[in-house]
């Protein structure tokens, strides 16, 4: 039994990893991945950057460097920001001329008018289009405006930088019992991450096993291997080669990324390690147990669904079937967030084709008791077995049945015949 | 002898259609099969309960004198009607990869399909490709990797199927001289007229049930010598003869069927006097004929 589940692993391990595919996408995935972290990094500047150089022009010389004050303390503050107050029309024109050398981005006119609250604000650019940092100029215009309003009420400066201060929302949460500054976005990167890799794996990976269940079919070459071989080795054997394959190039690139983590260049960027992305050694433990047991769950569903399927074009119809819990999953991850601990939660969690992601997000939100995380990962790797069981039984009927796609209660008959 | 396969009337439905019925057979050491029916007369589905890819509804199936097992199958070699190779692997992994399944080391799986790639004169098929090769070449590798573990008993259906006469008569001689070691051969075909030498032994099936089974000679022997073929030049007048039960005339040879227990020698004698004989012989029936004389042209095909 486990000798000819291992040679079937090993044909198919190898086959995969020797040929030109699996070095060509090894490589050029994380090439592509740095290309477009680079890229990203370029436009992300770009777009940030905003208006570097630009002038106020006011009647009032009072509002106009509080307006400049307010600017500056912006988040993405402008290079350079001059002051010409109050203006004369010669001074508008030559604005206008340096806005059309590209020498400034841009200037701002803010004038109070008689008689209303609001005073009119414009800003003058190159091109219409040109909006990035309107938000920030409102904001400053605005802050400006009251400041000099509350100093023109006679508060002094140190009472209008009292009043105006800008309230940050701290986020804490309860982890084993004691309550620990968190960082919401990254609590939750690990469940992001792991639907993400999850995802990706079926899609690639999952396919792969039902093509290869399809390759056997179609070229006939399993009638041979089902007379040296049950099905249940073949199907066994099959998912581990096959999903050996994917974790081999899955974990290349797992480890390009902590090398990555730990390098100079992650430093130079604000990373240092894993741990600095806000992921813990259990996080990560966990991470790994439900990826591999999602991982092997669905390939199963996948070698399940290629051998009820003649051809290699109806797989690709399968692929939504094949991911359909997993979109289920994200749909219900506002609930179970907010929700880890609720009956329905639970319940949803203890669900094999849910349990990774499900119960990976309980783990992050809020952990869960032990016996449930237990349950769940016996059941998740039961229901691998019983799924191989499934493929295989189908498999074996397969041989007997084609030209013609099977019905549901065809194959359920299928598996009586076996 | 040494029995290896027995089969003791079993049976097979799919759905409502009875695909084999209590059919009972049995396969000797050095000895050459022919399970002989014409297409979807059971043929395969019989093979597959030899090999357990299914399982008879009734019946008992019985390989080296032992129920089935699939312990068994590392002495059975099988060749499928429906038999294929992995597209993109090469031929020497393979060979090796299905030597392996069935028992064999690595290093001794290779050695053997390099000898027997020699054998069969396409060692240079090794380092190819399956997509690369012929679908004789294809051929001729399926066969050798059912014989690579080199399994007492070999069940191959349809085997000649798609192959050109030389290597046809190339897999023949393969498989007497592996008879003559004391293998027993399985095979099955719907081409009756290309097996009648090579057989021993036959079963010939129709809609599931056997008709005929029995040794060839046996069988052979139960049918008298009712045909005749004779070459002549000249009249044609002596196939009005009374002792002639039907004849088909080609030019200068005429294929007679007698009517039972009629006079040939008679026959001759009036052909003799209107025409210039070349030749006049009484021929054997083939097992063609005995197959259609038994169902009667019932058959499905």
């Amino acid at each position: 039994m486990l000798r000819n589940t291992l040679l079937i692993a090993k044909r198919e391990y190898l086959e995969r990893v020797r040929s030109k595919m699996f070095r060509f996408t090894t490589i050029l995935v994380p090439i592509g991945a740095a290309g477009l972290a680079v890229i990203g990094g370029i436009g992300g500047k770009k777009m940030e950057a905003g208006v570097q150089n630009l002038a106020i022009v006011s009647d009032n010389p009072v509002l106009a460097q509080d307006v400049k004050a307010a600017l500056e303390k912006a988040e993405i503050p402008p290079k350079t920001v001059e002051v010409i107050a109050p203006a004369a029309p010669a001074d508008i024109s030559q604005l206008n001329q340096r806005v059309a050398a590209h020498q400034i981005g841009g200037y701002l006119v803010v004038n109070e008018a008689p008689g209303q609250v609001t005073p009119d604000a414009a800003w003058i650019s190159g091109s219409a289009t040109d909006f990035i940092g309107k938000a920030e100029m409102e904001t400053a215009v605005s802050n400006g405006l009251v400041r000099e309003q509350l100093l023109a009420r006679g508060m002094t400066d140190s009472q209008v930088q009292a009043l105006m201060k800008d309230v940050k929302l701290k986020t804490r949460q309860v982890k084993h019992g004691a309550v620990v500054d968190e960082d919401t976005s990254r609590s939750f990167a690990g469940a992001y991450a792991l639907i993400f890799v999850l995802y990706g794996a079926v899609l690639i990976y999952g396919i792969n096993i039902a093509r290869s269940v399809v390759e056997e079919k179609t070229s006939r070459i399993f009638e041979v291997l089902l007379s040296s071989a049950t099905a249940d080795e073949l199907m066994l054997g099959k998912l581990l080669g096959v999903g050996a394959t994917g974790l081999t190039q899955m974990g290349i690139w797992a480890a390009l990324l902590v090398l990555y983590a730990g390098s100079s260049i992650a430093a130079a960027q604000g990373v240092h390690g894993l741990t600095s992305l806000g992921v813990t050694r259990a996080e990560l433990i966990f991470f790994a147990v439900f990826f591999i047991g999602g991982f092997y769950l669905y390939s199963g569903l996948a070698a399940a669904l290629g051998s009820s399927v003649n051809g290699e074009q109806e797989v690709q119809q399968f692929s939504l079937i094949l991911i359909s819990p997993l979109v289920a999953s994200v749909v219900l991850f506002p609930y179970v967030l907010g929700n880890p601990a609720s009956t329905a939660s639970v319940i949803l969690s203890l669900l094999p084709p849910f349990t990774p992601i499900i119960m990976y997000m309980r783990i992050c939100a809020q952990m869960p008791p032990a016996w449930q995380i237990a349950l769940s990962v016996v059941l998740l790797f039961a229901s691998v077995l019983a799924m191989v069981w499934l493929a295989a039984r189908i498999y074996r009927v397969g041989v007997l049945m084609y030209g013609k796609r099977a019905t549901l209660p065809e194959m359920i008959r299928w598996l009586r015949y076996s | 002898m040494d029995v290896l396969v027995e089969l003791a009337q079993i049976s097979k439905s799919y759905e409502e259609k009875a695909a084999v019925r209590d059919l009972s057979l049995r396969i000797e050491a050095g000895s050459m099969f022919g399970l002989l029916g014409p297409n979807g007369a059971g043929k395969t589905s019989t093979i597959r309960m030899i090999v357990g890819i299914t399982l008879p509804d009734a019946g008992k199936v019985t390989l080296f004198n032992k129920p089935w097992a699939s312990a068994s199958l590392q002495r059975v070699g099988y060749l499928p009607e429906e038999r294929g190779l992995y597209k993109k692997m090469k031929i020497a992994d393979q060979l090796v990869f299905l030597g392996e399944l069935r028992g064999l080391g690595a290093a001794e799986a290779g050695r053997r399909a390099h000898a027997w790639c020699e054998r069969l004169q396409i060692a240079e098929a090794l380092s190819k490709r399956t997509e690369e090769l012929s679908k004789g070449m294809q051929q001729k590798i399926q066969f050798i990797a059912t014989l690579l573990h080199d399994p007492q008993l070999i069940i191959m259906d349809e085997p000649f199927s798609g192959l050109d006469p030389v290597n046809t008569l190339l897999l023949q001689d393969t498989l007497l001289d592996l008879k003559k070691q004391g293998n027993a051969i399985l095979f099955s075909t719907h081409r009756m007229d290309q097996v009648e030498k090579l057989c021993d032994s036959i079963c010939l099936i129709n809609r599931g049930e056997a008709v005929l089974s029995g040794g060839m000679r046996d069988i052979k022997s139960r049918y008298e010598r009712n045909h005749v073929v004779v070459q002549y030049e000249g009249s044609d007048g002596f196939l009005s003869h009374p002792a002639i039960a039907e004849y088909k005339n080609y030019a200068g040879q005429a294929e007679i069927r007698l009517k039972p227990h009629a006079d040939a020698q008679d026959l001759l004698r009036t052909a003799a006097a209107t025409a210039a004989i070349m030749k006049f012989e009484l021929v054997e029936p083939s097992l063609e004929e005995i197959f259609i004389e038994t169902v009667g042209g019932r058959t499905d095909a």
